[in-house]
């Protein structure tokens, strides 16, 4: 049977999410905000370095509030990893991602990567320590908006959750 | 059918229903909502249906079946938002899916409202933060290029008025003397440059001091009749009497102010009458209000332009003979904030304007001081030339300099190019003066001052008379300069005649000792 793996995208609303699905799975942004209801599911076979290929099934979640526990339980069934992306301008999308976290880790079995999106908007150094004296973990930076580290995040994801 | 599903029904939602075996092959479907055929697998229909794989047959968590709300499901032609059920027979797995795309369309926009106005006050923070930034940049940016270009226009302005005395044609003159009035207006440029980004740094101060008023108000009669003459206007001053000739306030930003309006409407004045009237608002104990009304008939201005007459670099007549930097009126806008003030316009065009600007000052309500006039100064009678040491490490400035004072006659010159340089000289020559550069390399113009002064047993090393100057024009750097023992400062640009002033002041005061 064909490899596949089911990836969840999730964090606070206008994160940046879908931008990161499309730029991930057809390589294209936009400025405009399109508040994502529900979720949206794509797929995009991604060749791994051994040869295999790898059907990513990636979940555009729509974003909450508040709180990741808003999110509806039933898109987090049956995943291989999650992606919980927050905004590097607005500390409210990240204030609580320790708590998130925790949550997830004790009610799913499966990795959460943490990515701090908008990398464009910020000065990277800056925002790099700034992270680490608020006790943020992150794994990588990314801008949807000019591809930085976009591709290599989803590269290193796939080989992870393959692995 | 579960009561979920009867309540799904009940909404009439459209639906379709699938049956999928467990190799997750189409067995059966309507087409009610997408045309998906039989026999072919449910994952070729859209990826969402490979979430089935991450269920085993007998697994006890789907006993009661899944249901998904608010899927996008798309396939080439159809967009729809659907709730998915899903129940996991023995035989086949069941799917209905209800399509809720209007029910959610509608959702969607209150959503789309509530966080996109987040996003955008956000937006709008990060710019503003972002303009903020730049602003500060500029503003120190201008207050140290102004160093920068200090230096070589004093160059500029010193070597015209040098050529000036020399044998020119009357087309060379002409020619020299706009070279030099080109340059002062670049000067002001700077200057008004400055004024803004102090004005908007916070780092302009006001300062309250003594000062002669009346006197004020007559150096405009005087320099302003002048311009009037040559113009073919008129202009009158009025002064209300009984205001006090000595009053409390900063002298500097309040001749800016009056004398940036008179300029302007000279500027502006082709022909008529150009008046200053000068009144009492109020006085109480000892505090006053004046109101300075500067009336002239020119050109005015049209109504709708009004509001905008204080913006920065806004110049509403296109007319290139006239030339302005368009920071003027910023400038006065600003600095009547500052002083407290307020400033009115009214005008009419082919009429012309009135501005109204109102200051609060305070008086000293006993003593009233003579007149100080600038005192006259000559060189004391010797038989020998004067020693100036110049400590200056631009060679633009020094030649300068150099020029100026040999051509008097009267001085003999030494550069030394840095202040470790500048003591080697002192210690080997007498000098009656030294000229020194603020911003010299190894020590710099205050430390220099500072051994001089307390270094040498020896009065004549010791009280040597210095005059400090530099490209900084503000008053902290003339306070810093008299603190380190500096007899007197001087600004760059300097004008010849200020410069022979006050090195001919310094060394008659010393001879009079
Ligand atoms: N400058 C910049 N803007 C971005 C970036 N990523 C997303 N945006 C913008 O941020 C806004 C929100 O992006 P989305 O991708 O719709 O955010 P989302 O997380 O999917 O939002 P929800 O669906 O509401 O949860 C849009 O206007 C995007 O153009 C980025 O890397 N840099
Ligand atoms: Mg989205």
């Amino acid at each position: 049977m064909k490899l596949s793996k089911k990836v969840v995208l999730l964090g606070h609303f206008g994160v940046g999410k879908t931008s990161l699905f499309k730029r991930f799975i057809d390589n294209e942004f936009s400025e405009e905000y399109k508040v994502t209801l529900g979720v949206q599911i794509k797929k995009k076979v991604v060749i791994l370095p051994d040869g295999r290929e790898l059907s990513m099934i990636i979940w555009d979640a729509e974003g909450h509030s508040n709180s990741v526990e808003d999110t509806r339980k039933s898109y987090l069934l049956g995943s291989h990893a999650f992606i919980y992306v927050f905004d590097l301008t607005r500390e409210d999308t990240y204030i609580h991602l320790n708590k998130d976290l925790t949550y997830l880790k004790e009610n799913y079995k499966v990795p959460t990567k943490v990515l701090g999106n908008k990398l464009d908007l910020v000065n990277e150094k800056e925002m790099i320590a700034a992270l680490k004296s608020k006790d943020i973990p992150f794994d990588c930076l990314t801008s949807a908006k000019t591809n930085k580290n976009v591709q290599q995040f989803f590269s290193d994801l796939s080989i992870e959750i393959t692995t | 059918m579960t009561i979920q599903q009867i309540d799904h029904l009940h909404f009439n939602p459209q639906l379709q229903t699938l049956e999928i075996s467990y190799d997750y092959e189409i067995i059966e479907t309507t087409q009610t909502l997408f045309n998906w055929t039989k026999g072919t697998s449910i994952f070729d229909a859209h990826p969402f249906f490979q979430v089935l794989q991450g269920f085993e047959k007998n697994d006890p968590t789907i006993q009661d079946g899944l249901n998904f709300p608010c899927i996008h499901l798309t396939d080439l032609v159809t967009d729809r938002i659907c709730d998915i059920s899903i129940t996991f027979n023995p035989s086949e797995i069941k799917i209905i899916l209800f399509d809720y795309t209007l029910k959610y369309k509608e959702l969607n926009q209150i959503a789309q409202q509530k966080n996109e106005s987040i996003l955008i006050a956000r937006e709008l923070e990060l710019k503003n933060k972002y303009l903020l930034e730049k602003e500060e940049f500029k503003n120190s940016f201008i207050a140290n290029i102004n160093h920068e270009i200090r230096t070589p226009l004093t160059a500029i302005m010193g070597f015209v008025e040098i050529l000036e005395k020399t044998h020119l044609t009357f087309e060379q003159e002409e020619l020299a003397r706009i070279i030099k009035r080109e340059s002062r207006h670049l000067n002001a440029l700077i200057d008004d440059m400055i004024d803004i980004s102090k004005i908007e740094s916070g780092t302009l101060r006001v300062v309250e001091e003594r000062f002669a008023f009346l006197n004020l108000v007559d150096g405009f009669d005087e320099s302003y009749s002048k311009i009037a003459e040559e113009k073919g206007l008129i202009f009158e001053t009025n002064i209300e009497p009984g205001i006090q000739e000595y009053l409390i306030g900063d002298r500097t930003r309040t001749y800016q102010i009056i004398n940036n309006i008179l300029n302007n409407a000279f500027k502006f004045t082709e022909e008529g009458k150009i008046t200053l009237s000068v009144t009492k608002n109020y006085q109480r104990t000892n505090k006053l209000s004046l109101n300075f009304k500067i009336e002239d008939t020119g050109l005015g201005i049209l109504e709708e332009d009004i509001p905008h007459l204080f913006d920065r670099f806004t110049r509403f007549n296109l007319d290139k003979r006239i030339t302005g930097t368009g920071l003027g009126l910023a400038i006065v806008k600003n600095l009547v904030d500052l002083l407290n003030g307020e400033i009115k316009v009214e005008s009419k065009p082919d009429k012309g304007t009135t501005f109204n600007i109102k200051l609060p000052f305070k008086f000293e309500i006993t003593k009233t001081t003579p007149k100080r006039k600038k005192k006259n100064y000559s060189l004391p009678e010797s038989s020998n030339k004067y020693r100036i040491l110049v400590v200056e490490d631009e060679e633009i400035t020094q030649f300068l300099i150099m020029k100026i004072l040999i051509a008097t006659g009267n001085f003999f010159i030494d550069i030394a190019i840095n202040g470790q340089d500048a003591i080697t000289y002192i210690e080997r020559r007498k000098y009656d003066l030294i000229l020194m550069d603020l911003n010299i390399s190894q020590l710099d113009g205050y430390q220099v001052t500072k051994m001089i002064r307390n270094n040498y047993g020896d009065k004549f090393i010791s009280g040597l008379p210095i005059i400090g100057f530099s490209g900084k024009s503000d008053d902290a750097t003339k306070d810093k300069c008299l603190k380190s023992g500096m007899d007197d400062f001087i600004a760059k640009p300097f004008e010849q005649e200020e410069l022979l002033y006050k090195i001919i002041k310094q060394i008659a005061k010393k001879a009079a000792e």
